[in-house]
């Protein structure tokens, strides 16, 4: 029965780590699935020219959605983790610190299963694309068969890349083979970059076509590809595959936390939950410039359809986006103050009012992003608000005051941060008292002037708030980040640490707000995955071509939510099979050795990367 | 039962597993799927506590000749090819835009002569306008104007007429198009308004 057991495991783990093997998998069931699509075909124009199929059951809609869905999560999982293990891996080789560059093998680990699973399901949902979408898919092909290609050609040099980057880091540990095995590093986010614009371009054809004239193929391709929404979609998701991926693998160490056996494991696991956490804070800070950008462009693009976004039947879903924006921002700062009170004793004390401060601003500002504007309304409820305004909350609602508490909020979560960072430590420099004041001052007059510029912004036509007010509250918040920072850097340089900073010592809650946090990025994913596919309402391609199917239609909210937390399971429950499959070798090993895990000493478990500098020198 | 009465006991359900998992399972990694599954419940019934709007597509219309009568008919089917099939407001506005990629149309009916506005999009190339919405030098709009005839807009001479129509009637001008104009299907094709005489690429110097 081991001997099985120890076969199956062998079999999983020989299909995961292949992208080969799970690509004919891919090709295996897609092909299994064609009778099935063909089982319900739509002529939409006579014999040989079948526009849609549908699948039984389910309906070729709803698959169509799930598989991408989970194809979109896994590759934001996959293009997001190399970035940070790589910037790991380049933090350990400059500062010779051992454990960030343990973490970041263990992430890239990680990779090669992740990878593999992404490319079946790309493979899954082309075939169904296919199947189920002939007409829009030969209109798409027609365009785009130029960036097909190319895209191709990126996936082999990626999985080179990837191969060479993984089975070559213990081979390239040192000296000038450590340098080069950056550069594949380096050189696999660039790959993975472009993998990434390549499929946007396509998506964002849809959502905002151009009109291609005449030429050759290339030139019609690059018409259709700079398209006005390429570039904001292209920074949107970047940053987002860096939240995503930080904070997944935030709720990876929060779940071996709640589980660690020793307190080795707490030590480490807490520590990576601290770096995993951080890295989705550092690429939350700046998305929501991000998102912001993207609707102006829409608005710029086709003003119908940002009215449809913002102020039609998918406004509501925005109350939901910032209530799901508000968890997380709650949830991240909840998690730095958890780790001030816990991780470094004597803080509770000094650190609880400006945290129960924080605690109130961001409620507030969470309360006024939540306030409904122009929503659809009944003519009932219309009535009994006076108008489609709230006549009390509507001046919550709208943009001016939106834009003042996101601005607000972000500052808040990058004071939670710096505050954390500087807990336990006395400023020995002379000048501290004048940094001190500087850095209090910048931040009290930025937040100053964000407010009076959103009060402002009630008074002035859209366009002057639109251009000049909302972009100055983004750039003021940016100056505070940027001034801030290496003030506090320069002070911490030569400061006297007065408490150690203790691992190992967060309560369960801590580990359970890293799972929240992931779960509140999947699920935003998700939800804006369904606002920018609804956007279009019944068009494949906006304005161009028409979607004549009978799911044309863009289902209500419930209805989408009830998809959407499906797919968040789905894509969980996946991650937690990968995350298995690619620790299944060390727990073999470990037990092979006559090592249980309760047995490890320190530093002798695999996953060891952190926890203290002692650590380090021990492993 | 309604579907959002159904959602909502499946979100109730997975709520109350993910509660008796917490309470009664000690495995770590089931307790917090239970928690997972009590997050992602409550954001299913939030979502469905809040007005349930699908957006549904308007009907499908096709242009049937023989119901065309009058040119005021042709100019509102020319309207909506205008909008969706033309794709011409993909680039095109009706007034000032900041963000038109191409010329203003507004009153463009009345400015040319039918037989321009046809060249103009059967041959796009013959007469090329160019952008003095700025200071400096005229420049090039940014979107080159595409072949309307030809894929993959491929608007039939009906609806170029039609979109003129349009085109004249937005303009405050009398329709010159007449229905009679309108080809038949299965009718030998009458000769074209008029074709663009020379490939001479001719760049307006007028502002």
């Amino acid at each position: 029965m081991m001997h099985q057991r120890g076969f199956i495991q062998r079999l999983v783990r020989c299909v995961a780590e292949s992208p080969a093997a799970f690509a004919a998998i891919g090709a295996f069931m897609g092909l299994l699935s064609l009778p099935d699509l063909s089982m319900a075909a739509d002529s939409g124009g006579g014999a040989g020219a079948v526009a849609y199929r549908d699948v039984p059951v389910i309906g070729s809609r709803n698959l169509v959605w799930v598989i991408a869905q989970l194809h979109l999560l896994l590759a934001g999982f996959v293009l997001g983790v190399p970035i940070f293990a790589w910037l790991c891996e380049v933090v350990g080789w400059k500062s010779g610190e051992k454990r960030y560059d343990k973490l970041a093998k263990e992430f890239t680990k990680l990779l090669s299963s992740a990878y593999s699973t992404t490319a079946l399901f790309g493979g899954i949902l082309l075939f169904l694309l296919i199947g189920a979408y002939p007409k829009l898919m030969a209109y798409l092909s027609d365009i785009f068969f130029p960036s097909f290609m190319v895209y191709c050609a990126l996936f082999l040099l990626e999985t080179a890349t990837l191969y060479m980057y993984w089975y070559g880091w213990d081979a390239m540990s040192e000296g000038r083979s450590k340098v080069f095995h950056l550069f594949l590093g380096f050189m696999l986010n660039v790959f993975a970059f472009f993998i990434m614009i390549i499929p946007n371009s396509w998506a964002t054809f849809q959502a905002s076509p151009v009109v291609i004239a005449e030429g050759s193929d290339m030139a019609r391709a690059w018409a259709a590809t700079w398209n006005p929404t390429w570039w904001p979609v292209n920074i949107h998701r970047l940053i987002a595959n860096v939240v995503l991926g930080g904070y997944i693998c935030g709720a990876y160490a929060g779940i071996r936390y709640l589980s660690a056996r020793g307190p080795e494991e707490r030590e480490h696991y807490d520590w990576m939950g601290y770096v995993g956490n951080f890295i989705g804070v550092f690429g939350l800070l700046p998305l929501p410039f991000a998102g912001y950008w993207l609707m102006r462009e829409i608005y710029q693009y086709n003003q119908q359809m940002g009215i449809t976004l913002m102020g039609g039947f998918l406004s509501w879903l925005f109350i939901l986006q910032a209530m799901l924006i508000g968890v997380l921002f709650l949830g991240s700062n909840y998690y730095f103050w958890l780790g001030i009170t816990h991780r470094i004793p004597g803080s509770e004390l000094k650190y609880r009012r400006p945290m129960l401060a924080m605690l109130i601003i961001l409620l507030l500002c969470l309360g006024v992003w939540m306030t409904p504007h122009s929503l659809v309304a009944s003519l009932e409820e219309a009535r009994k608000m006076g108008g489609t305004h709230h006549p009390l909350l509507g001046v919550f609602g709208v943009m001016s005051a939106k834009m003042t508490v996101s601005n607000l909020m972000i500052l808040v979560t990058f004071m939670s941060f710096i505050m954390y960072w500087r807990a336990g430590k006395e400023d020995t420099a002379t000048w501290a008292k004048l940094a001190k004041a500087v850095m209090g001052g910048v931040l009290v007059i930025a937040g100053l002037v964000v407010v009076v510029l959103g009060v402002w912004g009630y008074f002035v036509p859209a366009i002057v708030r639109i251009n000049y007010f909302s972009t100055s509250q983004v750039l003021i918040v940016i100056f505070v980040m940027l001034t801030i920072t290496p003030l506090t850097a320069l002070l911490l340089k030569s400061a006297k640490t007065t408490t150690e900073m203790v691992w190992g010592k967060m309560p369960p809650r801590a580990g359970y707000s890293l799972v929240l946090n992931a779960i509140m990025v999947i699920l935003l994913m998700t939800l804006m995955g369904y606002a920018r596919s609804s956007s279009r309402v019944h068009w494949h391609v906006y304005g161009v071509m028409r979607d004549s199917s009978q799911y044309a239609f863009s289902p209500a909210l419930g209805y989408a939510a009830a998809l959407m937390a499906a797919n968040t399971f789905f894509f969980c429950m996946i991650v937690a099979f990968i995350f298995w499959v690619a620790t299944m070798g060390d727990k073999a090993k470990g037990g092979k050795d006559g090592h249980g895990k309760d047995e490890m000493g320190h530093g002798a478990l695999p996953a060891m990367a952190g926890g203290s500098p002692t650590l380090d020198k021990q492993s | 039962m309604s579907e959002v009465v159904k959602l909502q006991l499946i979100g109730l359900s997975v709520i109350g597993t993910g509660i008796i998992i917490l309470l009664f399972i000690q495995s770590k990694f089931l307790r917090v799927i239970g928690f997972v599954a009590i997050v992602l419940g409550l954001f299913s019934l939030v979502a469905l506590a809040v007005p349930q709007m699908a957006s549904l597509p308007p009907a499908e219309e096709s242009i049937d000749i023989a119901s065309i009568k009058t040119p005021a008919d042709m100019a509102s089917i020319g309207q909506k090819i205008f909008f969706s099939k033309g794709q011409c407001a993909l680039c095109h506005s009706i007034g000032p835009s900041e963000s038109a990629r191409c010329p203003d149309l507004k009153g463009i009916g009345a400015k040319l002569s039918r037989e321009f506005i046809f060249e103009s999009l059967t041959q796009p190339q013959a007469y090329i306008y160019l952008d003095y919405r700025h200071e400096g030098l005229p420049k090039e709009y940014p979107a080159r104007m595409p072949y309307i005839n030809k894929n993959p807009i491929g608007l039939s001479k009906n609806e170029i007429l039609s979109v003129i129509a349009f085109l004249q009637q937005m303009s405050g001008e009398p329709i010159s198009v007449n229905p009679s104009e309108l080809e038949m299907p299965g009718a030998a094709p009458v000769a074209p308004v008029k074709a663009a005489q020379s490939e001479t690429v001719t760049v307006a110097q007028a502002h």
